[in-house]
């Protein structure tokens, strides 16, 4: 009888273990799938100034864009391929181009506005080196 | 100046020490380590403090403005102990007079040993204390005060050899006035600093005051039993007695800061006062807790005031051990004052992120160096007095 | 009580209150709005008056002429450090010092959020300079025409009294020169030789600092601090400094 009741007892937490396990496995796949949102680690730009984040998360899985709202009208499916040219710059944003062809005051905020929401600055980006420069958490 | 020093040094009477091989080895240890000081000093001054001391941006003042304090402070009040006796009279106090003013003038010697190593172009100082004086500077009145005051402290002390009573008690009171009001003036350098909440205030000048008297008192009572005890010397009758009361004068004193401390402690606590409030508690609770509970409030004040209201100021080896406990306990206050007082970083408090919330502050072997080199400095300066001035007897008892 | 009556009023001024019940006021403040704002509770009902009497001289007063001063348009800041690596490089700072540097501020926005501020610090050039009035030697002082503070390295023994008595940190211990070594607002390397602005300044890519006399009406400080419907706020006012570093919000 009492053996019985250890099995049981031990049954029960290794069958809800297990459970736990898959779930929270689950949970990670739905939290981010890079085929169908975009590059898991956020893009930082520092030219021409340090430094700028980009998310794709924000953007595909928050804010519902797909991909072709900005691949490749926009931006290259490239890491710093904008950062290479001449007119990356915040006139360019508020003339509509790069990020401000949303980040205009109507699809998205604007861009001369909350300067540091896409500025996490020298100091943003050394923490995220710091972090591995991978997962960023919050946000 | 042969004649100079025939006249002061007593040719015969008193106490002769016993020169035996534990004087050379006592004597060549503390010079050993008093070299090792200075050369630790003058490798910090050389290689520039940001590569060999603990002191930063932040806390810019570390262990050697600490002991200087602690130097002075102890100089000061055994320059009040002295003049409790010869300049007011009081009698009890005479045969512990001469001890204190000659080693009043060794630790504030030690004292400015220390100093000239922390401030990183002392040899500037002459020149620039008076080209450059500045009135509004505390420290500026806190240095030139205390130049004045080692000049009156050796004056008396000469007169005191000479047996000139009247300019000994002159130059002891010009001593204790400009003493004192140097004194204070160092309470005030940290005082009238209205950033730094922990510090700022009229408490620290007169808590200066107050915690010199009773280093004086335990400073004066240490030195004296060291010096009977090492060379086997016989405590007059008069001594005892002055012993017990110097003792029972540090106990009071010890009361007051006993009273004082937990004032400020109490103030520091009650309704967060932002900047005080987390050094306060750095020291009730925090990083420098063993420090406060340990060295000031156990070794400082509480043990040394039991023992010597249980003896009564009478058990002299007890009172030995009261002494040394609150030579320590004082050291260990003048540095949680020093460093504590610093540790709240300037923007504290405004909601900033990966800025410290207390900074840290750790001294290096140079900074223990030099501070050891003072403490042995004084301790060489000591030895030597007891032998050259034969136990510094004074002249009516 | 209607405006004007209380326009009148000048015992809740800043000035005149303990400092304890100031770093009070402040804290609430500091609550209330997330940021160091001085007279940030009056600011409910006369905002002009309390800020006149308050961080900003009134017009005509400024001590000195020129009355160097920056404005900082502090929720501009990117923390690029483009001002900080100009500085190093116009005024020769170590490795391990700096004249001026960004802080950042974090305040939350509810839930996971939050909103990033960041905050140039630099000397402040206070009115009743702390570090000028301990220093020993006077091998610091207050310039007389333009109101910088100042050092003269050769006098400096290296005290480092002005670095505890400094409330903004603006100090560090320069073992090159054997001195203690400050912001000038560019007064040696630039201002002395012509030049009109500081190197951050000019460095900056954001116009996120404004230099300027304020004495000087038509100059752009002294615009930006007495344009209407300003936040202004400097920091650490309970110290009695009186800075002249002015943060605003616009
Ligand atoms: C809101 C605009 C936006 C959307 C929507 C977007 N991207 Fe991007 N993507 C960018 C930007 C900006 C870059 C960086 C380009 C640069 O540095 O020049 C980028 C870069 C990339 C890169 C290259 C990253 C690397 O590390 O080299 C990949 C891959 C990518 N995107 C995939 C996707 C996919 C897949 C989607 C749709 C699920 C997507 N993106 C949606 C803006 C966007
Ligand atoms: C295709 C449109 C689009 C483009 C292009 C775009 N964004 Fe966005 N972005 C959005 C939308 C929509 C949101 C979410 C709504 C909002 O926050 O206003 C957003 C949100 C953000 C946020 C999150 C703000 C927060 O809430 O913390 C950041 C940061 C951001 N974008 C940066 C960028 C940067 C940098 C670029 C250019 C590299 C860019 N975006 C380009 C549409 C866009
Ligand atoms: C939507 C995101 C976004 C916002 C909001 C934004 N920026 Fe930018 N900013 C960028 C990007 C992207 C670049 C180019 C990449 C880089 O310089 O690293 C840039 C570049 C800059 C530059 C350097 C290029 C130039 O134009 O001179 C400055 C200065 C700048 N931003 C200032 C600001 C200020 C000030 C604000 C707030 C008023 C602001 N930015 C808000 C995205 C943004």
């Amino acid at each position: 009888m009492k053996k019985m009741l250890l099995v049981l007892v031990l049954g029960a937490g290794l069958l809800s273990g297990a459970l736990l396990f898959a779930a929270s496995n689950a949970q990670e796949k739905t939290a981010y799938d890079e085929d169908a949102y975009g590059p898991k680690a956020p893009i930082v730009w520092v030219k021409p100034v340090r430094s700028v984040i980009f998310e794709h998360k924000i953007h595909t899985m928050d804010a519902g864009l797909d991909c072709g709202s900005c691949h490749d009208s926009l931006f290259e499916m490239e890491n710093g391929a904008a950062e290479k040219k001449d007119d990356f710059t915040m006139a360019t944003l508020y003339k509509g181009g790069y990020c401000g062809s949303c980040h205009d005051g109507s699809a998205a905020f604007a861009s001369n506005t909350r300067c540091t929401s896409c500025h996490i600055g020298a100091r943003g980006h050394a923490r995220l080196n710091s972090q591995g420069g991978t997962a960023v958490k919050s946000h | 100046m042969n004649n100079l020093l025939a006249g002061i040094l007593p040719q015969s009477g008193g106490l002769e020490a016993s020169g035996s091989g534990k004087y050379t080895l006592a004597m060549g240890v503390l010079a050993l380590l008093s070299v090792l000081g200075v050369a630790a000093g003058v490798h910090s001054l050389i290689a520039g403090h940001e590569h060999t001391f603990g002191v930063s941006r932040g806390v810019p003042w570390g262990i050697l403005i600490a002991a200087y304090v602690f130097f002075v402070v102890t100089s000061t009040g055994l320059c009040i102990v002295s003049s409790v006796g010869h300049v007011f009279g009081f009698e009890n106090f005479n045969p512990i007079a001469k001890r204190a003013v000659f080693l009043s003038i060794a630790t504030i010697v030690a004292g400015f040993l220390v100093i000239a190593f922390e401030i990183e172009n002392s040899w500037r100082m002459p020149v620039g204390n008076v080209i450059g004086a500045n009135l509004t500077s505390n420290i500026w009145w806190m240095g030139t005060l205390y130049g004045a005051y080692l000049f009156f402290m050796m004056i008396e002390f000469v007169m005191l050899q000479k047996e000139q009573h009247k300019a000994a008690t002159g130059f002891g009171l010009a001593g204790l006035l400009t003493g004192v009001a140097a004194h204070s003036n160092l309470g005030a350098v940290f005082g009238l600093l209205n950033g730094r909440e922990f510090w700022h205030g009229p408490y620290m000048p007169i808590y200066f005051i107050t915690s010199a008297a009773m280093s004086g008192c335990v400073a004066i009572i240490f030195f004296t039993i060291i010096a009977y005890k090492a060379n086997g010397w016989k405590m007059s009758e008069g001594m005892k007695k002055s012993m017990e009361s110097v003792a029972k004068m540090g106990a009071l004193m010890m009361a007051i800061i006993i009273f004082f401390t937990c004032w400020k402690m109490i103030s520091g606590v009650t309704g967060n006062p932002p900047g005080k409030y987390e050094t306060i508690m750095t020291l009730l609770t925090g990083s420098y807790a063993l420090n406060f509970w340990v060295g000031e409030v156990l070794l400082g004040m509480v043990i040394p005031f039991a023992i010597i209201l249980v003896v009564r100021g009478r058990n002299i080896n007890a009172l030995f051990v009261a002494a040394l406990a609150g030579m320590v306990g004082i050291f260990v206050m003048r540095y949680d004052l020093v460093i504590v007082g610093q540790l709240v970083p300037s923007y504290h408090g405004m909601g900033l992120v990966d800025y410290p919330e207390l900074l840290s502050y750790a001294p290096t072997l140079h900074e223990y160096l030099v501070v050891l080199g003072g403490v042995a400095f004084c301790g060489l300066f000591f030895l030597m007095g007891e032998k050259l001035f034969r136990g510094h007897v004074a002249e009516h008892s | 009580m209607k405006i004007d009556d209380l326009e009148k009023t000048t015992s809740e001024d800043l000035g005149v209150l303990p400092s304890v019940v100031r770093r009070n006021i402040l804290k609430l403040g500091l609550v209330v709005t997330g940021m160091y704002l001085g007279g940030s509770i009056l600011s409910l009902t006369s905002v002009r008056n309390v800020y006149g009497a308050g961080v900003v001289p009134e017009v005509g007063k400024y001590p000195y002429n020129p009355h160097y001063s920056m404005v900082i348009r502090e929720k501009l800041c990117i923390d690029c450090e483009q001002c900080k690596e100009a500085c190093v490089k116009t005024n020769h700072v170590p490795a391990y010092g700096f004249r001026t540097t960004i802080l950042e501020k974090r305040r939350s926005l509810g839930g996971e959020k939050f909103e990033t501020t960041f905050m140039p610090v630099l000397c402040n050039h206070c009115n009743r300079p702390p570090c000028v009035r301990v220093c020993p030697t006077t091998a610091t002082w207050k310039d007389e025409k333009t109101g910088i503070v100042t050092m003269n390295p050769g006098r400096c023994i290296g005290c480092k009294t002005c670095m505890t008595a400094c409330p903004y940190n603006a100090r560090y211990f320069k073992e090159e020169t054997r001195a203690v070594d400050k912001c000038d607002f560019c007064f040696e390397s630039r201002l002395s030789k012509g030049q009109t602005t500081t190197a951050c300044v000019e460095a900056c890519p954001a116009d996120v600092r404004v230099f300027g006399n304020l004495a000087d009406p038509k100059s752009r400080v002294f615009k930006l601090v007495h344009a209407p419907e300003t936040m202004i706020w400097v920091l650490r006012p309970e110290t009695g400094a009186i800075p002249n570093i002015y943060y605003i919000n616009s």
